[in-house]
């Protein structure tokens, strides 16, 4: 019975997603309100968060759960739960819930309710199933759900921004899908296998690289880099995620990007496990640490403002995972985890203004900290999170990131230098954002804001008590993080156990 | 959108049941021959379109309601998952067998594939039929 | 059967060029579906044998599943390509639709001029 969470933790999204409608018909046939849906799938999220955390004690036990489908691997497609996998998941149900219980205010007004939250929960499947299988074109098909859920939530609005955000994204997005394609036809011919730890067996029996396997290498960053918003695709991310609905920019935000990063640790150190291209990794995650930093420094749009944030810190996470040492990727799975949480906290912080006085531009506001003083302090937490002061949690991963890379020495100093530097960059647009919005004066037209329904404020407080429960007690994060480490790192591990001694 | 000329709507009316039970043909013999949910599905769908196409949005021959081609969408996805969580829970595992295999070349056996099949045909035909009316109706409002 | 794989190849190629180069949007989301067409045809050909026959069991191969084996073509591939395929027509249906809601907020398809969002 053990086996059986990991394939039901994808099937009650997809059996959500399939019943939303019928539950918005049966609502309306029988004069329901509206916002049934809205807590119909708050109530399948919930379910299957708590699916996956029934999955906690078994994998920190250092087991890895295996479900197969059909035939033993690597004949049949299989799921495979480990530490990495249980991050993954743990972050998207859980971040995915509270997205739900936001969204039920903030989306009230909107019409076809039905189809956003069918969307929400595709989104969801699909990244459960991406990070669950064992099988790597399975995890492109889960992959492709979600991007074009994906691209549907950005331009759910169909206002002219969200329509443009979404045909670019569209475009960039599926170009990085299609290279993982290409990837995929190439491994198929050169190993003809498709499950993961199969092809991790044969490519550590080959004596040196072969031009098959480089391409398909080269193939598998471009694409997964895409889905990461690294430099130099970048691009989409700044303008898709202010364009969707603020919760789903809060998920995008947070969770899905970190999907790009899964990629990279399974595919690129389980698979290629030979192949060294972490300086490769580095170098990009610097670019786009300082790329990200500039652009968050002078955007005017508070969405926009945040996105680039995400930008300069899925950076970090590729600068940490790139040293490919154990504090390296430990330190930058923890910021994965850390980085989910802040940026929905930023998010949904903007998301209650916008609510609030249906503006965006930083010029527009100011002096709302005393009518929404809750919102003001979450805001004010998420931002010195995410740029690291003490005792956060967002300095204690960065500052596991700066000693993996002093350890390591070397060019590595000045690269920490540089890490520092953008932390004070962070901390600057960020605290300009604060100071524009909930200080100085108070303009005419914001006389009567009110603070956030509760509603709002219950997933942002939570949020934010997150925060500074894991940088307080950081070992609550280390204990995610250091499981999920390990599961990246040992591959002869994951290849024994899913093979069975094949 | 207009409609087209006399001759293509009177062969397109023609055509259409033809059209449809070949698409029922391709879908319910899925486990048999080349073909299944998916091809049977999109011959249906196109069966429709291409009367859309003919006669236009306005002078449908047949009658469409937008709401129950989306229950019916639902649906099928629907049907898909509760076949694989039955064979969960008899313990086949997910998708498992449930009914008997039968013999080979029979219309009724190899288990759940024809139920499959056939879920997956009703979710293909709904899911495109709503793709061509939605691109349809904008460029009918366009024109407008 | 190697023209299998140059003419893979040259579609991909002329898919990227259409799709990173051309000024029309309905003409970039033509070079995305060749693009993946040209992937398509490559996983094909790879599961493809010399005179093979079709994967496909009937009564007779029941009674011979060796000699079944080692004469059918590869079925996994065109398994993946069908996949592929369906997802696909969803990634071009909706760009399409894309496409028809930006020439009504924008009155033309010319990438260069959809970039209100940079000013």
């Amino acid at each position: 019975m053990i086996e059986i969470p990991s394939i039901m933790a994808i099937i009650l999204p997809l059996f959500g997603a399939f019943l939303t409608p019928i539950v918005a018909f049966v609502s309306w046939r029988f004069g329901v309100k509206r916002q049934i849906c809205g807590w119909f799938a708050v109530a399948i999220i919930v379910a299957t968060l708590a699916i996956v955390a029934s999955m906690i004690p078994a994998v920190l036990e250092g087991r890895i759960l295996i479900y197969e489908l059909g035939r033993a691997p690597p004949l049949g497609i299989n799921l495979v739960v480990d530490g990495l996998s249980l991050l993954m998941a743990l972050m998207i149900a859980g971040v995915g819930s509270l997205v739900a219980v936001y969204s039920i205010t903030y989306m009230q007004h909107h019409t076809r309710l039905d189809l956003y939250y069918a969307l929400l929960l595709l989104i969801i499947t699909g990244m459960m199933g991406a990070v669950l299988t064992g099988d790597i074109f399975n995890l492109y098909v889960f992959l492709e759900i979600t991007c074009v859920s994906a691209y549907a939530l950005v331009a759910f609005e169909r206002r002219w921004e969200s329509i443009e955000a979404s045909i670019k994204y569209l475009i960039i997005g599926s170009l990085g899908t299609s290279f993982l394609l290409l990837g995929i036809a190439l491994m198929y011919g050169g190993f003809g296998t498709l499950n993961i730890a199969h092809i991790a067996d044969l490519t550590r029996r080959l004596t040196g690289p072969t031009p098959i396997l480089g391409l398909a290498l080269s193939l598998f960053v471009a694409g997964f880099c895409v889905k990461a918003a690294v430099v130099p695709f970048h691009s989409w991310l700044a303008d898709a995620h202010p364009a969707a609905p603020t919760p789903i920019s809060a998920f995008l935000s947070g969770v899905f990007v970190a999907i790009g990063a899964y990629g990279m640790l399974r595919v690129v150190y389980v698979m290629f496990g030979t192949l060294a291209i972490g300086p490769l990794l580095a170098a990009l995650g610097l670019a786009s640490m300082v790329l990200g930093a500039l652009m968050a420094l002078v955007q005017r749009d508070i969405k926009r403002l945040i996105a680039y944030s995400t930008i300069s810190q899925m950076g970090y996470i590729f600068f940490s995972i790139g040293l490919g040492t154990e504090m390296g990727i430990q330190g930058g799975l923890f910021h994965l985890l850390n980085n989910a949480i802040m940026k929905a906290l930023l998010f949904m912080c903007a998301g209650v203004i916008i609510y609030r006085i249906a503006r965006r531009n930083l010029d527009e506001m100011g002096g709302l900290g005393r009518c929404m003083p809750v919102t003001a302090a979450a805001f004010a937490i998420g931002a010195l999170a995410t740029a690291g002061v003490p005792p956060l949690n967002g300095f204690a991963s960065k500052w596991m990131i700066y000693m993996a890379r002093v350890e390591a020495g070397g060019l590595n100093l000045v690269a920490v230098g540089v890490a520092v530097l953008i932390s004070a960059m962070t901390l600057a647009y960020l605290l300009k954002a604060f100071a524009s919005i909930f200080l100085g004066q108070r303009p005419k037209h914001l006389e009567n804001v009110k603070e956030a329904p509760p509603l709002m404020l219950l997933p942002i407080c939570l949020l934010a008590a997150l925060c500074i429960l894991l940088g307080v007690l950081p070992q609550l994060g280390v204990g995610l993080a250091r499981p999920a480490q390990e599961a990246a790192m040992q591959i002869d591990n994951y290849v024994g156990s899913v093979l069975g001694g094949v | 959108m207009a409609g087209m000329t006399t001759i293509v709507r009177t062969i397109s009316r023609l055509l259409f049941p033809f059209m449809f039970l070949f698409g029922v043909y391709v879908l319910i013999h899925g486990h048999l021959t080349p073909g299944g949910g998916f091809q049977g599905g999109v011959i249906i769908a196109a069966s429709v379109v291409m009367l859309w196409l003919a006669y236009g949005l306005a002078q449908m021959p047949i009658g469409f309601k937008l709401f129950r081609t989306e229950v019916l969408e639902a649906i099928g996805g629907l049907t898909i998952v509760a076949v694989g969580v039955v064979g969960l829970v008899v313990g086949a595992g997910i998708l498992g067998r449930v009914l008997p295999l039968g013999t080979l070349g029979n219309l009724f056996s190899a288990g759940n594939l024809p139920l499959l099949n056939i879920a997956v045909g009703i979710k293909v035909t709904a899911g495109l039929i709503l793709i061509f009316y939605a691109m349809l109706r904008k460029i009918a409002w366009d024109e407008k | 059967m190697s023209l299998n794989y140059v003419v893979a190849m040259l579609l991909i190629a002329l898919g990227l060029y259409c799709l990173l180069l051309k000024r029309n949007l309905i003409k970039m989301i033509i070079g995305l579906g060749v693009m993946t067409d040209g992937i398509h045809l490559f996983l094909t050909s790879l599961g493809y044998r010399e005179g093979g026959i079709a994967a496909i069991v009937t009564g007779e191969m029941l009674e011979n599943t060796a000699g079944f084996a080692t004469q059918a073509v590869d079925p996994i591939p065109q398994a993946l390509v069908l996949t592929s395929i369906v997802i696909n027509i969803c990634i071009i249906a909706f760009a399409l639709s894309l496409a028809v809601w930006v020439y009504r907020h924008y009155g033309t398809l010319d990438p260069s001029e959809i970039r209100r969002l940079r000013e």
